[in-house]
C-alpha cells in the first residue's frame, strides 16, 4: 500500500512525517505546477523516491491558460502567467490516474476554482473516485487569474470556502495553500485552520511584474505574473514561521514549506521554522533529480546533528523572545 | 541514478527512448561569423536521437572550467569585446540602451536554455546514433545571459545538458526532395537533417538566410560557385554540399547571395520548378516566428507540405511547466488549442499552426 512507508536501513535517520492522514516515507515532495501530472518528468528522475507527489492544477473543465509569454526569468527566479491551463477534472482522471497509480507515492492533487463550487465538485470526485489520491490541495492563491486572488486573500471568503470543501471532502487530506499577497498570512492561515483544513502549504508565488523597456510594456502577456525561485525564499521562510508559531503549533496543523527551495540546507530552514515537509518547485526546471539529493543530503544533516528523526527538528528553531521577529531593520 | 524506473518498469512509457540529464565536456567551441558559434560536447550514453530534438543546457559564469581563461577571438568582436560596447552613461541615439550592456548583463542565468542539436558523431567523428560517446555540436548565436557564458567555454569545460527533448522532424517515406528552409539560429536543425536525409540518399536543396554576410554562420569555400544573387542552387555552403546538397543564400540587406529574407529565394526558386509537387516534396523550416509563417504560405500556395520548427521562451523544456505554447488547430478541428512547444514539437504540420 502507499500509505506504509518502508523503514529506514538501520543506523539512517527516519525521514518519514506525517501529514494529515497521508504517511510519506521523507518530507520532500514536488510543488503544484512543476512537474506536470508526473508522466512527462518520470523521464529524468525516480518518482518513487519522493515523499508525495502534487500534480498540476485540475479544474473542473478544461483550461486554455493565457496567451505567450507565460514566464520570463529573473535576477533569481521566475515570473510565470500560466493561467492554471490544466486538461480537466474528466480527462485527469481517464487519462492521468492510471499512471499516478503507478508510482507508489501518495498524490495530492492541486484544486483551483473561481466560486465555492468549483474547488467543492472536483474535490468531492477527487475523495469518492481515485484512491491513489490522497490529498487535495486548495489553490486559493492563483495569482494569475484575476478572481483567484480574492479566496487566499480574504479570511472570511476562504473559511466558507474550506467549511464547504470540508463538508464534502471525507478520506482525503485538505490542504490549503496559502496566498503570501496578504498582510499577515497567520490571518488567512488562521480563518483556514478553524474552518477545517487538516494542512496548510505555503507560500505561493509573489504577484510581480518585468517590464519589457523595449516595447515598454509588461513582459508577460497576462501583464502581471507570479515570482517564485531563490527570490522568495527568505520571506517564504519567514511567513512558514510565523504560521507555525502563531497558528499551526497550537493547532497541531503539518505545514507544507515551499518558496526557492534548491537544495537541503535550503529544506532545513524550513523544517527548523516549523514546515513538517517541504515542496520543490521552479529548481526542478534546472535539476528534476532535486528531491532526491535534498533527501540525501537531510539525511547526513540529521546523522551530524546527531537526530534519529527528522520530527525532532520540525520547528525547532531557537527565536529570540516572540514579539521581535516583525520588528526589523 | 535510477530514472524514471517507477513508470518504465510498469511499462507505462510507450517505447519512448529514454531521456535524462547527462554531462557535456567542451571538446570545441568555434567561432563561425560574428556573434555566432560551434560549440562541440562530448557526451556519454547520449540517448538516440532526430533532427528538431533540442538539449536544454545549463551553464554557469565559471562553473567546471578546467583550463584558464583566455580572451575571446578577435573574430567574434562585438558582444564578446566588452569594451567596445557603450557603458550606461555613455548611452546615445546611436547606440541606444540595449540589454546587451555588460552591466545589466552581468546577471547569472537561472534557468537552462534550449538549443537545437546541430550534428551528432561518434568518437571518430562518424555519423552515430548509438555511440557510447557522442560528439554533440549545438550551433549559438550569443544573445543573452546564457549565451555569453558560452561564448566563455573552452576545451574540457563541463556543462549540464537535458535531452533529447521535444519531437524533431518526421522524413515521410514517399519522400523525393526535400527543401531546407533555415534563417540565422534556425539553420542548425537544417544542417542535422541535411546528414540524416543524405544517408536515406533523398535528395535535397537548402534556403539559409541571415541578416547579414557577416552573420551568415556557414561556410562559403573560395571555389564555390558564383554568382550567388540568382535563384538558383548551387553547391555553394560547405555544410550542406559535403552532403551533395545544393543551396541558395540570402541576407536580408543583400550583403550575401540574394537580397532578402531566405523566403524570397524559396518563391523564386518553386517559381522556377514547376514540377514540384506535395506528393514528393516536403518543406522543412526553421527560423524566426514571421520567416516561418511565410515559408508556410509559400509551402500552403504550392501544396507543399511543411514542417516547422517553432521556438517559444521555454522554462522546463520537459513538458511540465505549460510555459511554451503554441496556437494549434489541425484541420477538422472545431476549436484551436495549446500545444506545447518543447514536448508536441518543436515540430509541427505548419498547416496546424495558428499563426501570431
Ligand atoms: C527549441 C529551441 C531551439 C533553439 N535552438 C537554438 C540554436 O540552435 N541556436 C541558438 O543560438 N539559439 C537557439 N534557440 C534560442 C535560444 O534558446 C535563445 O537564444 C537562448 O535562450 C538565449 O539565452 P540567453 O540566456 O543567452 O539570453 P537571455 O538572457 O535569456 O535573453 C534572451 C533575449 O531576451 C532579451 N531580453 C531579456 N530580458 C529582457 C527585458 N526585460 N526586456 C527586453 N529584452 C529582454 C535579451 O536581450 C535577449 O535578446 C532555440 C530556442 C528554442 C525554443
Ligand atoms: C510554472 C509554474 C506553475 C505553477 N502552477 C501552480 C498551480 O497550478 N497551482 C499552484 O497551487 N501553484 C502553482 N505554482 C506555484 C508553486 O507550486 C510554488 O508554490 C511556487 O512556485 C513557490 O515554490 P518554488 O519557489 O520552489 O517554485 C506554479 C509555479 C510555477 C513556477
Ligand atoms: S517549456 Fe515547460 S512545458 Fe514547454
Amino acid at each position: 500500500m502507499n500509505n506504509i512507508a518502508a523503514p529506514p536501513p538501520t543506523g539512517e535517520p527516519d525521514l518519514s512525517v506525517r501529514l494529515g492522514n497521508m504517511l510519506l516515507a521523507n518530507p520532500v515532495m514536488t510543488a503544484s505546477g512543476t512537474c506536470g501530472y508526473a508522466d512527462e518528468y518520470a523521464d529524468f528522475t525516480d518518482l518513487s523516491q519522493l515523499g508525495a507527489f502534487v500534480t498540476k492544477a485540475i479544474s473542473k473543465t478544461p483550461r486554455k491558460g493565457n496567451e505567450s509569454y507565460r514566464v520570463i526569468e529573473t535576477r533569481a527566479g521566475l515570473l510565470n502567467a500560466i493561467g492554471l491551463a490544466n486538461i480537466g477534472l474528466a480527462r485527469f482522471l481517464k487519462e492521468k490516474i492510471p499512471l499516478l497509480e503507478k508510482m507508489g507515492v501518495p498524490v495530492i492533487v492541486n484544486v483551483p476554482g473561481w466560486q465555492i463550487e468549483d474547488y467543492a465538485d472536483v474535490a468531492e470526485r477527487l475523495d469518492h473516485e481515485s484512491p491513489v489520491v490522497r490529498g487535495i490541495e486548495l489553490n486559493v492563491s492563483c495569482p494569475n487569474v484575476k478572481s483567484g486572488l480574492s479566496f487566499g486573500t480574504d479570511a472570511v471568503r476562504l473559511a466558507q470556502l474550506v467549511a464547504a470543501v470540508r463538508r464534502r471532502v471525507s478520506r482525503c487530506t485538505l490542504i490549503v495553500k496559502l496566498s503570501p499577497n496578504v498582510t499577515d498570512i497567520a490571518v488567512t492561515a488562521r480563518a483556514a485552520v478553524e474552518a477545517g483544513a487538516d494542512c496548510l502549504s505555503l507560500v505561493n508565488t509573489f504577484t510581480a511584474m518585468v517590464v519589457d523597456i523595449e516595447k515598454g510594456r509588461p513582459w508577460l502577456a497576462n501583464g502581471v505574473g507570479g515570482l517564485s525561485g531563490p527570490a522568495i525564499k527568505p520571506i517564504a521562510v519567514y511567513m512558514v514561521h510565523r504560521v507555525y508559531s502563531q497558528v499551526a503549533r497550537k493547532h497541531q496543523i503539518p505545514l507544507i514549506g515551499m518558496g526557492g527551495i534548491q537544495s537541503w540546507s535550503d529544506a532545513v530552514e524550513f523544517l527548523l521554522a516549523g514546515a513538517t515537509a517541504v515542496a520543490v518547485g521552479t529548481a526542478l526546471f534546472i535539476d528534476p533529480a532535486i528531491p532526491l539529493k535534498i533527501c540525501e543530503g537531510l539525511r547526513e544533516y540529521l546523522t551530524r546533528k546527531e537526530k534519529k528523526n527528522v520530527i525532532e527538528i520540525i520547528g525547532a528553531l531557537a527565536m529570540p523572545e516572540e514579539g521581535r521577529a516583525g520588528g526589523n531593520s | 541514478m535510477r530514472r524514471g524506473l517507477c513508470f518504465r518498469d510498469a511499462g507505462a512509457v510507450d517505447g519512448t527512448p529514454p531521456r535524462g540529464e547527462f554531462t557535456g565536456i567542451v571538446r570545441a567551441n568555434q567561432a563561425l561569423c560574428r556573434e555566432h558559434y560551434r560549440l562541440t560536447l562530448e557526451v556519454v550514453g547520449f540517448p538516440p536521437s532526430t533532427p528538431g530534438q533540442f538539449i536544454e543546457i545549463l551553464s554557469l559564469p565559471g562553473g567546471g572550467s578546467t583550463e584558464k581563461r583566455r580572451p575571446t577571438p578577435a573574430s567574434s568582436a562585438g558582444p564578446g569585446d566588452e569594451t567596445a560596447r557603450p557603458r550606461e552613461w555613455q548611452w546615445t541615439a546611436a547606440a541606444p540602451p540595449r540589454f546587451t550592456d555588460p552591466d545589466l548583463i552581468a546577471q547569472r542565468p537561472y534557468l537552462r536554455r534550449p538549443f537545437s542539436i546541430a550534428q551528432r558523431r561518434d568518437a571518430r567523428g562518424q555519423q552515430s546514433d548509438s555511440a557510447a560517446v557522442t560528439q554533440l555540436d549545438i550551433m549559438y548565436r550569443v544573445v543573452g545571459k546564457t549565451t555569453r557564458v558560452l561564448e566563455q567555454l573552452r576545451p574540457g569545460a563541463m556543462v549540464s545538458l537535458l535531452g533529447p527533448l521535444g519531437r524533431g522532424f518526421i522524413i515521410p517515406p514517399s519522400l523525393r526532395l526535400a527543401l531546407l528552409v533555415g534563417g540565422g539560429v534556425g539553420i542548425p536543425p537544417m544542417l542535422y537533417l541535411a546528414e540524416q536525409l543524405a544517408l536515406r540518399g533523398i535528395p535535397a536543396v537548402a534556403f539559409a538566410g541571415a541578416q547579414r554576410a557577416d552573420l551568415f554562420p556557414l561556410i562559403l569555400p573560395p571555389g564555390a560557385p558564383r554568382p550567388l544573387d540568382r535563384p538558383v542552387a548551387s553547391r555553394s555552403v560547405l555544410e550542406f554540399a559535403r552532403h551533395g546538397i545544393s543551396s541558395i543564400v540570402a541576407t536580408d540587406d543583400g550583403s550575401l547571395g540574394m537580397h532578402g529574407f531566405v523566403t524570397v529565394a524559396l518563391r523564386a526558386y518553386l517559381e522556377r520548378e514547376k514540377e514540384i509537387n506535395g506528393d514528393s516534396t516536403t518543406v522543412f523550416c526553421c527560423g524566426p516566428m514571421p520567416m516561418m509563417k511565410a515559408t508556410a504560405a509559400i509551402a500552403a500556395m504550392r501544396k507543399l507540405p511543411c514542417q516547422v520548427s517553432l521556438e517559444q521562451p521555454m522554462a522546463c523544456g520537459m513538458g511540465t511547466c505549460q510555459s511554451c505554447v503554441i496556437k494549434y488547430q489541425p484541420a477538422g478541428e472545431p476549436e484551436w488549442g495549446y500545444r506545447l512547444a518543447c514536448a508536441d514539437g518543436p515540430v509541427f504540420q505548419a498547416a496546424d499552426i495558428i499563426w501570431p
